[in-house]
Order: C-alpha cells, then sequence, then structure tokens
C-alpha cells in the first residue's frame, strides 16, 4: 500500500512547477509535504490519483501506474482540496459524502454503512441531513474529509486542510487525522506550516521551486525557515 | 433558493416520480387553460404547492429577478406601436398571461427542487427514460442541480465584493460590465473547479441511485396531477 513517484515532472508552460520529483509514500505513514506558495505541492498531490497527468515520469499507487487506471487511483488515493467548498457536488452533508461511493456502484446497504462510519469518524454522525453551506468552516473540513474517507481510502491527502480555521477547528481536525493515522491510513498533508503537524509526521518533505529540497524525519526549525516553511 | 432544502415537508415526503408528474401536470394545465380564470386557478394551486413544500414565494421569485425583466419586455414590445396611441394594452394581454404562466412554472419547479434530492431526480428520469438517454439526461440534470448554486454562490460573492469597496457608487453599466467579465472568468474557474471535483470523486456514468418507492401518499398527489390533465385536455 504505497504511493510512489518517480521523476514527476510537470510544467505550466514552459516553466516547470514540479521538476523531477521522486518520493514514496509508505503504508500507513504520515507524511507532511511542506513548501512555500508556489513550490509545488498541490500540483504534485494531484498527480498521485491522476487529476494532473505528469509531463515526466510516473505515479504508483499500491504499485498499479495511476495512469492505466485513473478510477482505481482516485478510489485509492482521497483527496481534500485546500477549499473543502471546491469539492463538494451535494447540497446535504449525507448526500455529499455518498457521492463517491455511490460512484463507485457499491450497493446501497454498503454506502449508507460507508456515509455513517465517514461521518461518525470525523463526529458529525448526526448530521447528514444539513446543508452544507450552513456549516462552519471546521466543520466543512470534517465533511470534506468524510467525503474523502467514504470512498475507504488506503491514502489520504490533505492540501492546506487548517487554512481559515480557529484553534478549536484545527484541532478537531488534527484529532481526525491521528485517528486515521493510528488506524493505518497514510496520510500526506500538503502545509507551509508545520506548528500543528510536528508530532504526527513520520516524515517531513520540502519542497523548493518544484524540487526536493529537504526530506527527513526531524527536520531541524533553522533549515525549514530558511526554506520558507514556519517551524513547530 | 434554487437548491435542495433539507426537510420532511408533505412535498419532501413524495416520490420524485410522483413530483415530476405533477409538474408535468401543471405545465400542461397552465398552457391547455390561458385565461386569466384559468391561470387564477392555477395560481392557487401553484400557492398550495409552495406552502406544502415550505417554499417562500417571493424569496424564489427575487432569485428568477434576472429573467423577470424579460417576462415583463415581452408584453411591453407587443403591446407598443410605432405610432399613436404607441401602447395598445389590448395587445399586451396575451403575452403578459403567458409570462405570468412561467412565473407559475418557476415556483412550481422551485417547489420541485427545494424538496428533492438531485440524486433522487436523477433516478426518476432514468427511471422514466430507460438506457443511455435516460443516464445522459439524468447526469446533466445532476450537473445543472449541482452546478447552478455555485454559480449562483459566486455571482452573489463578485456582488458582495463589489458592495464592500463602494462598487454600487459606480454607473450601472460600469457594474453590469464588471460583473458579466469577472462573472464569466468565475463562471469558467468554476467549471474547472467542478470538473476537478468530479473527478477525484470518481465521478460514475452509471452510480449506485436511490431506491424509488411509492407509498400511500403518493395516491393523492398522484391524483391531483391526472386531475389536473383531465383539466387541460377537458
Amino acid at each position: 500500500m504505497t504511493i510512489t513517484v518517480d521523476d514527476y515532472t510537470y510544467r505550466y508552460g514552459e516553466e516547470p512547477a514540479v521538476d523531477r520529483v521522486s518520493l514514496t509514500v509508505a503504508d500507513g505513514e504520515f507524511l507532511v509535504l511542506a513548501g512555500p506558495n508556489g513550490s509545488g505541492k498541490t500540483t504534485l498531490v494531484r498527480g498521485f490519483n491522476g487529476l494532473l497527468t505528469p509531463d515526466e515520469g510516473a505515479v504508483r499507487v499500491n504499485g498499479h501506474p495511476v495512469a492505466d487506471d485513473p478510477v482505481a487511483a482516485r478510489a485509492g488515493v482521497g483527496m481534500v482540496f485546500q477549499d473543502p467548498r471546491d469539492g463538494f457536488v451535494a447540497a446535504t452533508v449525507g448526500a455529499d459524502v455518498a457521492f463517491g461511493p455511490e460512484n463507485l456502484g457499491l450497493a446501497r446497504d454498503e454506502i449508507d454503512r460507508r456515509v455513517d462510519d465517514a461521518l461518525d469518524a470525523v463526529r458529525m454522525s448526526d448530521r447528514g441531513g444539513e446543508r452544507i453551506d450552513e456549516l462552519s468552516g471546521g466543520e466543512r473540513e470534517r465533511v470534506a474529509i468524510a467525503g474523502a474517507l467514504a470512498m475507504d481510502p488506503d491514502h489520504l491527502v490533505l492540501d492546506e486542510p487548517f487554512t481559515g480555521l480557529d484553534l478549536r477547528a484545527r484541532e478537531s481536525v488534527l484529532d481526525r487525522l491521528a485517528a486515521l493515522d493510528a488506524d493505518g491510513v497514510s496520510v500526506v498533508v500538503v502545509t507551509h506550516d508545520l506548528r500543528d503537524l510536528h508530532p504526527l509526521a513520520d516524515r517531513t518533505v520540502v519542497l523548493s521551486d518544484g524540487s526536493v529540497a529537504l526530506d527527513a524525519a526531524d527536520p531541524s526549525p533553522a533549515a525549514l525557515r530558511e526554506l520558507g516553511v514556519r517551524p513547530p | 433558493m434554487i437548491t435542495y432544502a433539507p426537510g420532511d415537508t408533505p412535498l419532501h415526503r413524495l416520490d420524485p416520480r410522483t413530483k415530476l408528474f405533477v409538474q408535468a401536470a401543471v405545465a400542461v394545465a397552465a398552457f391547455a387553460h390561458t385565461t386569466p380564470r384559468g391561470l387564477l386557478l392555477l395560481t392557487a394551486f401553484v400557492l398550495c404547492v409552495c406552502w406544502l413544500a415550505a417554499t417562500p414565494v417571493l424569496a424564489s421569485l427575487r432569485t428568477y429577478r434576472a429573467f423577470l425583466p424579460f417576462l415583463v419586455a415581452a408584453p411591453a414590445v407587443e403591446g407598443a406601436t410605432l405610432g399613436a396611441p404607441w401602447f395598445v394594452p389590448a395587445d399586451a394581454v396575451t403575452p403578459a398571461l403567458a409570462s405570468y404562466r412561467v412565473l407559475l412554472l418557476l415556483l412550481v419547479s422551485t417547489a420541485y427542487i427545494r424538496t428533492t434530492r438531485v440524486r433522487e431526480s436523477r433516478a426518476a428520469i432514468q427511471w422514466l427514460l430507460p438506457g443511455r438517454a435516460g443516464v445522459v439526461l439524468g447526469a446533466g440534470v445532476g450537473f445543472v442541480l449541482r452546478f447552478l448554486p455555485l454559480l449562483r454562490d459566486d455571482l452573489a460573492s463578485i456582488r458582495s465584493a463589489m458592495d464592500a469597496r463602494l462598487g454600487s457608487a459606480r454607473p450601472l453599466r460600469e457594474r453590469v460590465r464588471l460583473i458579466g467579465l469577472t462573472g464569466l472568468r468565475r463562471v469558467f474557474a468554476r467549471a474547472d473547479r467542478f470538473a476537478l471535483a468530479l473527478q477525484a470523486r470518481c465521478f460514475a456514468w452509471n452510480p449506485t441511485l436511490p431506491p424509488l418507492t411509492a407509498t400511500w401518499r403518493d395516491a393523492p398527489a398522484t391524483l391531483v396531477g391526472v386531475a389536473l390533465v383531465a383539466w387541460a385536455v377537458a
């Protein structure tokens, strides 16, 4: 159960946003992908499930090339966008969380079970009937995570999940991430601020100008600061 | 306003196929009875539907305010003349009634949308129209119902952003141009993000749809639909 990235290169026009990046997300690993704005973090993770196709290089999810079966990759890699509203496709919490499992063609009982489990995992089990646009920012983030979890992914990728969240909402999301990590789901969090994530991270990879500038289990604050990342 | 609103009204509890049938019956009746008396009866019916669906009438009409000038323009153009007397009210009556009929249909549609989940609509459409055509139509309706509210929110946020920086002080033409151009850019950007969300969540043409089960509650509603059709063809 791994995500393997080999020489991933993606260009916007002539300029490479991600330049020959290779890395592996191991089974059950909690990986923090850090870097300043414009360093290529989002462009890289969107290749994990085939939302972007690299100009060069390849990505494999659980050993299978993403290019061969993007749907399998998307079922295996749940993704939460930077702005959770970008990922919502339904008006109510329950309908949105069910959207992914429905697309997998599962039986109704299994869909209902997954929706219940996913909402329970983000502590929103009794709120399936609520309208998403009436939720707070932290609640929306949790619904977006539930939507990804309902796909029963092996890997979960969260792009800047703490943007705009207050302390309580951040703690709530962090609690969920810690629980998922404990359950063996590998988690990749994209961020430029390591303050909250340091205790959870098994490894930190820092991108700078589209390349891996640092890959360490416990990077020094000075090195992080130098690369434009807020240290813990 | 034109998006699903969770609730437990009598219309929420109806089978979506029944609701589609009644909606179609109202449309048929509205086209068959174009007299003021006929439209008055339909108005009473539509208000009753809105009440049963907990759909606020005025707020719904406000949602469609962008279309209202067109509905007003039709009778105005029809009644206008190039010379004296400049306006013939009798000529404007028929298009005015037609415009009014459109308003009634918009209200019934709003009540339907507010009481029916998108996936239920899709299931009903695919039940009514089996095969590939139903799949495409169902998915298309799903796209529209999911995408339109996002678009409306975007346009509302553009307007708020303009107002926050005193954009309302600018001339009307300038405001229309700004909202139009910015809105168009947002439409394309929003469409891209929406497509990305669908891809990320494994969009499928043939997903598992909710089961459709008619209950005893659908019987009176179906009878109402049949009565409307009978009234239309009588």
